[in-house]
């Protein structure tokens, strides 16, 4: 039972600490259920939106960990051509993917009899989220992943359950903050 | 190399398997949104939706990795399986309870809702866990066994596919333990 209790050891507390983010999440969307019984679109969206945001950081994260393993980035907070490449690779991914999600997700809503209420603004307000969220992401996750891997840290086991758990939260959080503004 | 990537190859190799992942939560959310959202209990329902959705990246992700890492450093054996089994089973369950009690706390503090009885919040986190699990454990085992039998990187194909398959499998089995219990 070596092999269980290492596991066990390791996880529990990161399991735990993301589910009071997710529970936090709930109480977010709980308290805002009309804006979900308005625009039920947005539920339809919401799942892929946070796997959206959440693939994409740990992408990120884990490259970032790599390159600094390797040393071609250094550990120090500052530009180079293989953290702009990251970050373009990055950020046309995602907006490609966006697309593919807008897409998808409206198709289906209409074959699923979905309400969809103010389209344009909607599509704006999940973009103008999704892209707040990967900038903020990406300067929390790069100077993070800096700071643990000086401590001598290995910033993936922190930084991945972290930035799930954060994306899980500021997705719902920037979704309900835009819609009450601009709907 | 992942140190020579350039962005088209960032691209190449990610938009793919993103597209996968997308298609996999766009499932998963016309269930909430067509089946889920009319339940009258759904502002209950809703305060565990997020938790029980972020149990797949803290639950059965690294219950993918440690499979893969198993294959590819020759450590795979019977007995490591089940014990990885046992322990992301023994976590869910008692993640799950956490999150039903903190469920029926957040509830009488912030919202009061009677329209739940108590004790549906903590069985409905339970038995959705097992029953997502009891799915996604056999699949992303074996989706891992084959790609490594393939010759694959079971780390690059088993991910993304199994984070389509949990998030609408998560929320199918919520679905499916509302009905199993009779959730108005």
């Amino acid at each position: 039972m070596k092999y269980f209790m290492k596991i066990f050891k390791e996880s529990i507390i990161v399991v735990i600490l993301s589910s009071i983010f997710g529970l936090i999440s709930g109480i977010l969307l709980s308290s805002n259920e009309e804006i979900l019984y308005t625009i039920p679109i947005l539920l339809l969206i919401l799942p892929a939106l946070n796997s959206l945001i959440g693939d994409i950081s740990t992408v990120l994260v884990s490259r970032l960990t790599t390159h600094l393993y390797i040393g071609t980035i250094l550990p120090k907070i500052q530009k180079s051509k293989r953290l702009k490449e990251d970050f373009y690779g990055l950020l046309m991914t995602l907006l490609l993917s966006l697309v593919v999600l807008i897409l998808l997700g409206y198709s289906i809503g209409v074959i699923s009899g979905v309400k969809l209420v103010n389209p344009l603004i909607i599509v704006l307000i999940i973009t103008f989220t999704i892209l707040i969220i990967f900038f903020m992401m990406f300067i929390i996750l790069f100077i993070g992943a800096i700071f643990l891997f000086k401590r001598g840290m290995d910033p993936n086991n922190f930084l991945i359950p972290f930035l799930t758990s954060l994306a899980d939260f500021l997705t719902p959080l920037f979704i309900i903050l835009f819609t009450i503004i601009f709907i | 190399m992942e140190t020579r990537d350039t962005k088209g190859k960032i691209v190449k190799e990610t938009f793919p398997s993103e597209t996968v992942s997308i298609i996999g939560d766009i499932l998963a959310g016309i269930i909430l949104s067509v089946l889920i959202l009319p339940f009258d209990s759904f502002l209950a329902l809703l305060l565990m939706i997020p938790a029980l959705l972020s149990l797949r990246g803290n639950l059965s992700g690294p219950f993918i990795a440690r499979t893969s890492r198993d294959l590819i450093i020759g450590d795979f054996t019977k007995r490591s399986w089940i014990e990885n089994v046992f322990a992301t089973f023994i976590l869910a369950i008692i993640t799950a309870i956490f999150i039903g009690i903190f469920s029926i706390i957040l509830n009488s503090i912030i919202f009061d809702l009677k329209v739940l009885p108590t004790v549906h919040f903590i069985l409905i986190p339970i038995v959705t866990i097992i029953l997502t699990l009891s799915i996604s454990i056999p699949c992303s085992t074996g989706l891992n066994y084959i790609a490594f039998r393939k010759g694959l990187n079971p780390n690059n194909v088993v991910n993304p596919v199994m984070t389509a398959i949990d998030d609408f499998f998560t929320v199918f089995c919520f679905f499916l333990t509302l009905i199993m219990l009779g959730v108005s």
